[in-house]
């Protein structure tokens, strides 16, 4: 009983923990809901995109294209691309579901976004919790994702200019507040720093959103390197 | 339904299915793979690092005003911890930039 009962926190408090960042998400998904309007996305298939994909930015790709829709490769490649990050993220919570079943695996995977990988992995530091703390965000990001998606699909004609509010800068603002909260201490300086500079310099050269992928990369193999020698 | 229609589906199946695959993939992947020295200081670093590929292209978009705000969430998350703290901070300087400086 006692072990449900830790269990439900975990799932609740998971959710509560996201609440703050779901600001950002909702303000993200309204402007989604805005295009989906703009561009003929019927209802329905927002839905299926928001309930299977559930990833905001390879939507926002789908949408973009939706008038080329029949270049099916292009727009699969594009998305599935922004969306590689997520094998990264996959393999960063190994330790949290060390003693997770298969199934729990399975079902809980469907969930996991950047914001509440970020949350879960900044609490996982300070406390010991559940794949559920991590499911709990899922849910609680899939609700306002959903919401906020179907509000700006609605009320498209009223928002003008949501980047006036920096509502887009929420989740900038609180991915490095949860950064800070990763810092160990000296040893983290350089590989965080090379992670940020081949970030900048990939996205300034290229474009796109391989930079993300490629700066994790090349600071945490930085990382391995300092560290191995030691 | 029309060929529009039937090619949105299509799309959007096989987003589903590579996002969901990718997310599982890298989990199970881990998982299979020894847990212990390089690999593990290597996982250790995804995180802080992917956060910080994530956001440092936006940051110096922003210009002055978006290291002046990483400065502040910074000075605010040592002295209170609090993560929503640090996004009002952020959020409300952004915003009085792009309103009163451009």
């Amino acid at each position: 009983m006692s072990a449900n009962i830790y269990i439900s926190n975990d799932f609740i408090n998971g959710a509560k923990a996201n609440t703050p960042i779901g600001l950002s998400v909702f303000a993200y998904g309204a402007v989604l809901g805005m295009i989906c309007a703009q561009k003929g996305v019927e209802i329905y298939q927002l839905t299926l995109m928001n309930v299977f994909i559930f990833a905001g930015t390879s939507q926002f790709i789908i949408v973009d294209k939706w008038n080329n829709i029949s270049e099916i490769f292009t727009i699969v490649a594009a998305a599935l691309l922004i969306n590689l990050r997520y094998f990264l993220i996959g393999a960063s919570l190994n330790s949290l579901f060390k003693k997770s079943s298969l199934m729990d695996k399975f079902i809980y995977m469907h969930l996991v976004a950047d914001e509440n990988w970020a949350v879960t992995i900044e609490r996982s530091k300070r406390e010991s919790i559940t794949p559920l703390f991590l499911f709990g965000g899922g849910i609680c990001l899939f609700s306002i994702w959903s919401i906020g998606t179907y509000l700006g699909y609605i009320f498209s004609g009223f928002i003008s200019d949501p980047s006036k509010y920096a509502l887009d800068f929420a989740f900038i603002a609180i991915f490095t507040a949860l950064c800070f909260n990763l810092y160990q201490g000296k040893r983290n300086l350089i590989p965080w720093l090379i992670a940020a500079v081949v970030a900048y310099v990939t996205e300034y050269l290229f474009g796109g959103n391989l930079y993300i992928v490629l700066g994790a990369i090349a600071g945490s193999l930085v990382g391995v390197i300092l560290e191995a020698k030691k | 339904m029309n060929n529009h229609e039937l090619y949105a589906l299509i799309i959007i199946f096989l987003v589903s299915i590579g996002t969901y695959g990718l997310r599982l993939s890298g989990l199970l992947l881990s998982g299979k793979i020894s847990n212990e020295g390089k690999i593990r200081i290597f996982l250790d670093y995804l995180p802080p690092t992917l956060l910080l590929s994530f956001v440092t292209p936006v940051i110096l978009k922003e210009g002055l005003a978006g290291i002046f705000a990483i400065f502040l969430i910074a000075a605010c998350m040592y002295k209170t911890k609090n993560v929503f703290l640090s996004m009002i901070i952020g959020v409300v300087t952004i915003a009085i930039s792009r309103n009163f400086f451009y």
